[in-house]
């Protein structure tokens, strides 16, 4: 599944000078860092290691065991039980949103996880929706152990609360399938009675027998008609109000009138029923709109995301007392206390200790801030290497990630929109059709009354836009499909329609062209005595136990060495002795004798010492990606524009864009700056593409005509994303941009078709040489070759 | 011929049966998740884990 030089576990490239292995299936898998060796190993000491086998993609975060157990402990209290949860009995249920799942592989494992736990009753989850639904024994487990195996199986689990757990979502598709059902076998049965009706007319058939099958064709399409159609009533009479009438109004009155003079004429014994020609229209139209619902539901489920940047829980001081609590407990005024490697869980300010901050997700900033006392912190920002309490000043929806939630839905709003577009063509066919339908009715009335009805009805149901409005749709599903067996994961249907046609594309820096996670490009040694290899590892048993940024650019390198008595120095270093030595690791202060080279911002040099003199300098950057440039080029050829927005400082962002050939290219920029530079962009008449991970990108996504996020992006970027890369690869990129334009192609050819068709039938039918039946078999027909070129796009490479 | 006026009957009946039943079915969610039960039966539960490294 993985190469050589990729991670078994996460597929991510393997770091050089980095040799961990995972004995899985009798051989040795190379690894990309200790963390994925835990996983990895749990999963085969659990014997599960069918997850390899059968997963369609690598596990895309960047996963890392839950080092703490205890943070899952709390959730045995019975407070947070009750708030959690809900008791049956001895079995409680609770609902979990599971972050970093993408394939059924996961969510197989997830269930086979959670069966061997003692006393789980039910587990049922969701890999479209992220939810899992876990029934348990209190008696013989708790909850804090059902998380705690989730985190150790690399997910990031959060407890939902139970108002909030049931999403709009899953009735919707529900009833859509319950539609789709009653329409799929009314339509079956209503055929085959019309079946026996159509041959009794050649062979002749007993008066009685056909009123009796004409009567069960009613019988059966009364529900069709007012169960599974329903939508369309609806969707007309909102069209007509909003006096924008859809493709809902012709379909409307073309199944309301066939229904209605079926049932006239086999109330009076009337020579023609159309009850066949409903049913199928309608079930034709039924599996168009059930496709494009699935598309629209990949989306990621927003209100989970925003919350999960969140810890679950806080530690508040109650006069001196620690008490740990729900987030949405805190108020203003409570006091905090958050630990190295927590995220804070309100905007506050410090009230005592000393830290450096991690805001990068929320800025773009890659360098991590200095904080003491009376410096401000921002909610879902990351505590690194100091304990520090906070005054609580801001919570929820109020705090700046809150606000940057509510720019993105804003900007998703206000984005210029190409579906309404095809809404309006659609107004002006709809009027078009009815038109003719009535000229039609009128002539024939003139001519031939008796024949005026039947006339009128084949021409409603020939112009029927049913290949039409399966143009699209399929397509779209069959491209969506395809994609994601490539890595993509297309969460907005009508994504792909504007990016065929965007022009611009734009970049996040920090995460997205380069890796985001710091890495050490260069190690220089001052002593004869150590070897490059020698200090790496030193460090690397060094920063064992900090969470540091920085100290995960040297723990993804396996130490055979351990330390003792490691002192983490806030804002400085660390230090501690390895080989019975005293060794210092650090800033250019905190290491006697280091000498840091000529200033450049785009790396930090760490420096590692011992007994008063200096050992190694280590050079540590964020790397830009190594298919960042060939991509670039790439996309450049096929006549896009390219530029580069990022919330980091100049000299970073200036060289990044000088090596990759980028002219184009903003620093220290905003959420609100990304944001207008993209609407100048779209004033100008650009259609622009943003490619963008951090939560500060999150709105300019939204804002963006489309939007990619890589997947280890903030689960709020996630959601403000139309598609997601899968993987740790920027190539997908073009593969996506090409498939956009092949699809549109083959959206064409569909629509060229469907009007092809109609306009060739309709003189037909206007002329009276094509019964109702006909005609339904005509659409039929149309719609099947549209299904059937939309499939050829599941061979995309 | 006569006896299709029982049959046809009797079959709406059945067919009233299988959309109640679908009704059900998918009210209790047996339906909510449409990817994973594809691909849920060429997985088996059980694998031994290797004990001794050899397989």
């Amino acid at each position: 599944m993985a190469s050589a030089d990729t991670c078994f576990h996460c597929a991510l490239p393997i770091p050089a000078n980095c040799d961990i292995r995972v004995e899985i299936g009798g051989e040795q898998r190379p690894v990309c860092c200790p963390g994925c060796k835990a996983v990895a190993t749990l999963i085969r000491d659990a014997g599960l290691t069918r997850y390899y086998d059968s997963r369609d993609r690598p596990d895309p975060g960047a996963v890392r065991p839950a080092e703490d157990a205890g943070e899952w402990q709390v959730f045995d209290r019975e407070d947070m039980l009750a708030a959690f949860s809900t008791r049956d009995g001895n079995t409680t249920e609770a609902t979990i949103y599971v972050g970093g799942m993408y394939c059924a592989a996961c969510s197989w494992l997830i269930d086979a996880a959670l069966r061997k736990l003692p006393g789980i009753a039910n587990a049922d989850i969701n890999p479209v929706t992220h939810r899992l639904r876990v029934a348990w024994d209190t008696s013989s487990t708790g909850l804090g152990r059902i998380l705690a195996t989730l985190a150790d199986l690399g997910y990031k689990p959060q407890p939902l609360a139970p108002d909030s757990t049931e999403r709009p979502e899953r009735a919707e598709q529900r009833l859509a399938l319950k539609r789709l059902l009653v329409a799929s076998l009314g339509m079956m049965q209503v055929m085959m009675f019309a079946v026996a009706l159509y041959s009794g007319e050649f062979q002749g058939i007993d008066a009685d027998m056909e009123r009796f099958l004409r009567l069960v064709s009613f019988i059966v399409t009364t529900p069709v008609v007012f169960y599974a159609a329903r939508p369309f009533f609806t969707g007309a009479i909102r069209g007509l109000r909003a006096r924008r009438p859809g493709m809902d109004v012709p379909v409307s009155i073309a199944i309301g009138i066939a229904y209605v003079a079926s049932v006239y004429s086999t109330y009076t014994n009337g020579p023609d029923v159309w009850y066949d020609s409903v049913t199928m229209f309608v079930f034709f139209l039924t599996v168009a709109r059930y496709l494009e619902m699935r598309a629209r539901h990949r989306s990621v489920d927003r209100s989970a995301a925003l919350a999960s940047l969140l810890p679950n829980t806080a530690t508040r001081l109650e006069d001196g007392q620690r008490r740990q609590v729900p987030v949405a407990q805190l108020a203003a005024g409570d006091i905090v206390l958050v630990r190295a490697g927590e995220s804070f869980p309100a905007d506050g300010a410090i009230t005592a200790g000393r830290t450096s901050v991690d805001e990068s997700m929320l800025t773009g900033e890659s360098h991590s801030q200095e904080k003491s006392t009376g410096d401000t912190v921002v909610a879902g920002s990351v505590n690194l290497d100091g304990i520090v309490e906070m005054r609580v000043d801001v919570t929820g929806t109020d705090t700046t990630l809150g606000t940057i939630g509510r720019l993105s839905e804003r900007a998703r709003y206000a984005r210029p929109a190409f579906v309404q577009l095809a809404d309006r063509v659609a107004s002006y066919i709809v009027v078009g059709i009815l038109a003719l339908a009535a000229t039609v009715a009128v002539s024939w009335y003139l001519i031939d009354p008796e024949r005026a009805f039947v006339i009128t009805l084949s021409v409603l149901v020939v112009t029927c836009p049913c290949a039409l409005a399966l143009a699209t749709p399929t397509a779209f599903a069959a491209a969506g499909s395809r994609l994601s067996d490539l890595h993509l994961l297309v969460t907005n249907g009508n994504a792909i329609e504007t990016l065929s046609h965007a022009t611009h594309i734009v970049f996040d820096k920090t995460g997205t062209l380069t890796r985001g996670m710091p890495e050490v490009v260069q190690t220089d040694t001052h002593d004869p005595e150590f070897t490059a290899q020698d200090c790496l590892q030193i460090a690397a048993a060094l920063e064992v136990a900090s969470t540091h940024p920085i100290a995960r650019a040297f723990t993804r390198h396996e130490s055979a060495l351990t330390a003792t008595n490691i002192e983490i120095r806030v804002g400085a270093g660390v230090e501690g002795i390895v080989d019975g030595r005293r060794w210092l690791l650090g800033k250019a202060g905190f290491v006697p004798g280091a000498a840091p080279a000529a200033a450049d911002e785009t790396a930090t040099q760490v420096f590692l010492g011992t007994g008063g003199r200096i050992v190694a300098t280590f050079t540590i950057a964020d790397t830009l990606r190594e298919d960042a440039a060939n991509t670039l080029k790439n996309l450049e050829k096929m006549g896009y524009s390219l530029s580069l927005v990022s919330g980091d400082g100049e000299a970073p962002v200036a060289r990044a864009a000088a090596t990759l050939g980028i002219s184009d290219a903003r620093s220290s920029c905003t959420p609100d700056d990304k944001l207008s530079r993209i609407n100048a962009l779209q004033q100008q008449g650009e259609v622009v593409v943003m490619v963008g991970d951090g939560i500060n990108d999150a709105p300019v996504l939204a804002g963006a005509d489309v939007s990619i996020a890589p997947s280890h992006a903030a689960s709020l970027a996630q959601s403000s994303a139309d598609v997601l890369m899968l993987g740790d690869s920027l190539h997908p990129i073009v593969t996506l941009m090409q498939a956009a334009r092949r699809t549109m192609r083959i959206v064409r050819q569909n629509l060229t078709w469907a009007i092809v068709y109609n306009v060739s039938a309709v003189p037909l039918a206007a002329a009276g040489f094509v019964p109702p039946w006909l005609a339904a078999i005509g659409m039929s027909t149309s719609s099947l070759v549209v299904v059937l070129n939309a499939l050829r796009l599941s061979r995309i490479r | 011929m006569s006896v299709l006026y029982f049959l046809i009957p009797l079959a709406l009946l059945l067919l009233a049966g299988a959309v109640w039943a679908f009704f059900w079915a998918v009210g209790s969610g047996q339906f909510d998740d449409l990817d994973t039960p594809a691909v849920r039966v060429i997985m088996d539960d059980d694998e031994r884990p290797p004990d001794d490294g050899s397989k």
